[in-house]
Parts: structure tokens; C-alpha cells; sequence
């Protein structure tokens, strides 16, 4: 099947569709959006699925949360997560160090799978979270926001840094029956990283998409 | 509660990417998302079909995954080739049994729950079955939440492989099961990825 492409004529909020109505992505039954109390979720009437989230949190709050996951992520893969000691020698680990020394070989697949989902892709989403939010602090709509708006969207799936916030547990658990294991302040900044993004993600994509629509 | 409307039959389409709304007719003539220039589609094109492939691809995947050593270790008690079932049983022994429970949940447990619901939903959708739909729309979901939690196995060989690097006293080194393992995970997040949860209430 061909596909023509047309590009819409799009400038700044103008748009043939409509944001009056919610369609359920689950199962496709419209809906008409209700106001929402502060922290209150809309489901589906047919499917259960989440419909909406209430805007949860103000741009500002939002554009604080994304900074302090950004300088999260930037302790943590400076610092060490983990470090053993056995006779008289040091190693340490985090999640950029964990990913490179796989590296090698047939290993490199899994190591960029690993610094792809639990670094690069955290990383793009804040960065990108802070453009877009930055502006919209400033009442303006983010330069390239499209873009932006559609990194974020594909994205979205590949953020693994929960996973390996497990993983450091389940390795300290299996070390330390041989050599002496130490939590660097690494673990912290994971754990502290894992808590905002996890708040960070709960932000309504709808919201997000507003700023597309919101006057340059 | 009001009857169900459906965007399908009441001239609406729904942008899977930005959520606008956008009038009946944008998407047969294959244009885009106004507001983010995506394709608009009434279903994901060839959905059954990819998630298939994938689904295919991870169930081919997880056999050498658990087949082929994940990981190597060498020290003063000798060399070793373990497996990730290995990993479990050996934590299990040692004592460690929630441990050994959160590794199989991780490397089993889940993708085989996977492989269930996403042939599960497959089969049902392409019978056209009207058979439990919200909770096939559930478990849907479920897959979606659980997807990644694999990766578990993945993080804990190259951090132990990252620590362990003390030459003749001890070493661990990344085996090709993990490689596999890895492809597992992601294979059967493209498949989830690739499901159109909306196939389920179509007839």
C-alpha cells in the first residue's frame, strides 16, 4: 500500500483536530474529558486503561524535578555504585563503567543495549524534558518542540534505570559471599534518580503535547 | 453508563503518538498527525503480523540464552561456565532463596509469561474471539509494565564481570548466553511494542 506523504501545514498551535475529545489508545472508545481533581486518574469506561492524569505537577515543579534527576544521573555515573576489596586490591563500578568493560566482541550488543537504556536514553529525556520545560517556565514554546516532543515519545519505553538498581542489589548480594562489598554514593544518586524519574514519567504525555500547541 | 463509542465508527482517529483527535478520512488517505506529523492509522499496519516476527524471534532467542554459558568465573576454587539457570540453582543452595526467586522471576519467570500472553493475544485476535476482552486487555498491559524487568540477568553479569578483576585470586567474564539474553529482551519488547491493543475489541 503506498502511502502519500503530506506534510500538514502546521504554525504555531493551528491544527485541523481536536483536543475536546479522548480517544482510549487501548481500545479506541471516545470519550469526553472530564476536570480532574489534583492527583486524580481517569480510566477507561471499557478497557480499564489510564485515560488521563491530572496535570499532577506545574511546569516549574516539573522543570525542578527534571534538574535534579539530571544531576542525578550525573552523580551517579561518577561516582562509584559498587566497590569490592580483596587481598588488598580495589575495584568499582557504575553504569557507564559496567557497560564499557562488557564491551569487546560479541559483548558489545548487550553493552550498548545496557549504556543505550540505562544511560543514553535516561540522559536524552532529561535533557530534553529541561528544553522543553525551560521555555515553557518562560511562558514561550520550545524551538524545535516537535522534535523534541516526538524523542521523548519514542523514548519513552527504553528508560531502564530501575532495572539496574536491582541488579546492584542482586550483585552486592552474590559478592558478598566472597569478598568484602561497599554501596558507593552511587547507589544513593540511583535510587534518589530511579524515585524522580519515576514521578517524572507520570506527567501526563497529554501535557507535554499542550506545549506543542501553546503560542511561540 | 452510556454505550460505547468507538473512534472507528464514529468518523474519529486517534493519534497514537501526540493523543489528538483528528476528523474521519485523514487516515484513509494516509496523511499525518496535524499537530505531530506522524502517519495516522485506524490500527497499526501489519500489527499482527510484526508482532509475530518478533515474538518468533525472542522464542528462538531464549533457548541459547539458557542453553549457552552467561557467564565465566575462575579463581582459587577453579573455572566455571555457568548458565543463568546455574546462577539460580547455586543461590538457591547457597541459602539465598529470595535471591534465587527474583533471578527466575527475572530470566523465567517473565519472559515466559511473555511468550504466553503475547500468543495468547495473537491467537485470540486473529480468531476474532470476543472472549474476555478487558482482561485480555489487562494482560496487555501487564506485558507492557513487566517488559523490561529482564534485563535484571544482563546488569548483574556485567557489574559482577565489571568487579571481579583480580587475576589469579578471581575473574568473571560475560559469556554469549548473555548476548542472546539481551536479544530476548529487546525482541520481545519490539513484539509488545508492535501490538495493537485496539485489535482485541475489533470484530
Amino acid at each position: 500500500m503506498s502511502q502519500r506523504r503530506i506534510r500538514p501545514k502546521y504554525c504555531g498551535g493551528v491544527h485541523t483536530g481536536t483536543t475536546e475529545l479522548i480517544i482510549c489508545s487501548h481500545c479506541d472508545t471516545v470519550h469526553r474529558p472530564i476536570g480532574l481533581e489534583k492527583g486524580q486518574v481517569a480510566y477507561c469506561s471499557c478497557c480499564e486503561a489510564v485515560l488521563a492524569r491530572t496535570g499532577l505537577l506545574n511546569v516549574n515543579v516539573t522543570l525542578a524535578l527534571a534538574a535534579t534527576a539530571a544531576i542525578l544521573l550525573l552523580i551517579a555515573n561518577t561516582t562509584p555504585a559498587l566497590a569490592i576489596e580483596f587481598g588488598g586490591i580495589h575495584t568499582q563500578t557504575n553504569i557507564l563503567a559496567s557497560s564499557f568493560s562488557l564491551a569487546g566482541g560479541w559483548m558489545s550488543a548487550p553493552a550498548l543495549v545496557l549504556g543505550l537504556t540505562m544511560f543514553l536514553v535516561p540522559l536524552v529525556q532529561i535533557l530534553v524534558m529541561l528544553w522543553l520545560l525551560a521555555f515553557a517556565s518562560a511562558g514561550r514554546r520550545a524551538p524545535a518542540c516537535r522534535g523534541a516532543l516526538l524523542l521523548l515519545h519514542a523514548l519513552r519505553p527504553w528508560s531502564m534505570t530501575e532495572v539496574f538498581l536491582l541488579g546492584v542489589f542482586v550483585a552486592m548480594a552474590k559478592l558478598s559471599n566472597w569478598v568484602d562489598v561497599t554501596a558507593g554514593i552511587g547507589v544513593w544518586a540511583l535510587s534518589a534518580l530511579t524515585l524522580v524519574l519515576t514521578v517524572l514519567s507520570l506527567v501526563d504525555a497529554r501535557s507535554f503535547w499542550a506545549l506543542a500547541d501553546s503560542p511561540a | 453508563m452510556s454505550a460505547i463509542v468507538r473512534a472507528a465508527a464514529s468518523g474519529l482517529v486517534l493519534c497514537r503518538t501526540c493523543g489528538l483527535v483528528s476528523p474521519h478520512g485523514l487516515a484513509d488517505e494516509g496523511t499525518r498527525c496535524a499537530r505531530c506529523s506522524r502517519p495516522l492509522f485506524w490500527r497499526m499496519p501489519r500489527s499482527k503480523e510484526r508482532t509475530l516476527a518478533w515474538l518468533v524471534a525472542g522464542i528462538l532467542l531464549y533457548l541459547p540464552a539458557n542453553i549457552l554459558p552467561a557467564i565465566h568465573t575462575s579463581g582459587v576454587g577453579g573455572e566455571q561456565d555457568s548458565t543463568i539457570l546455574d546462577g539460580v540453582v547455586s543461590f538457591w543452595r547457597a541459602g539465598s532463596w529470595d535471591i534465587a526467586a527474583l533471578i527466575f522471576t527475572a530470566s523465567v519467570l517473565v519472559p515466559i509469561t511473555k511468550f504466553l500472553v503475547l500468543g495468547l493475544l495473537l491467537g485470540t485476535v486473529w480468531a476474532g474471539s470476543t472472549w474476555a476482552q478487558t482482561e485480555r486487555a489487562k494482560l496487555c498491559r501487564l506485558v507492557e509494565f513487566i517488559g523490561y524487568w529482564s534485563m535484571l540477568d544482563v546488569v548483574v553479569v556485567a557489574l559482577t564481570s565489571a568487579l571481579l578483576q583480580f587475576k589469579a585470586l578471581g575473574t568473571a567474564e560475560p559469556r554469549l548466553g548473555i548476548v542472546f539474553f539481551c536479544g530476548v529482551v529487546v525482541a520481545t519488547m519490539f513484539s509488545a511494542l508492535s501490538f495493537d491493543p485496539r485489535l482485541i475489541w475489533d470484530r
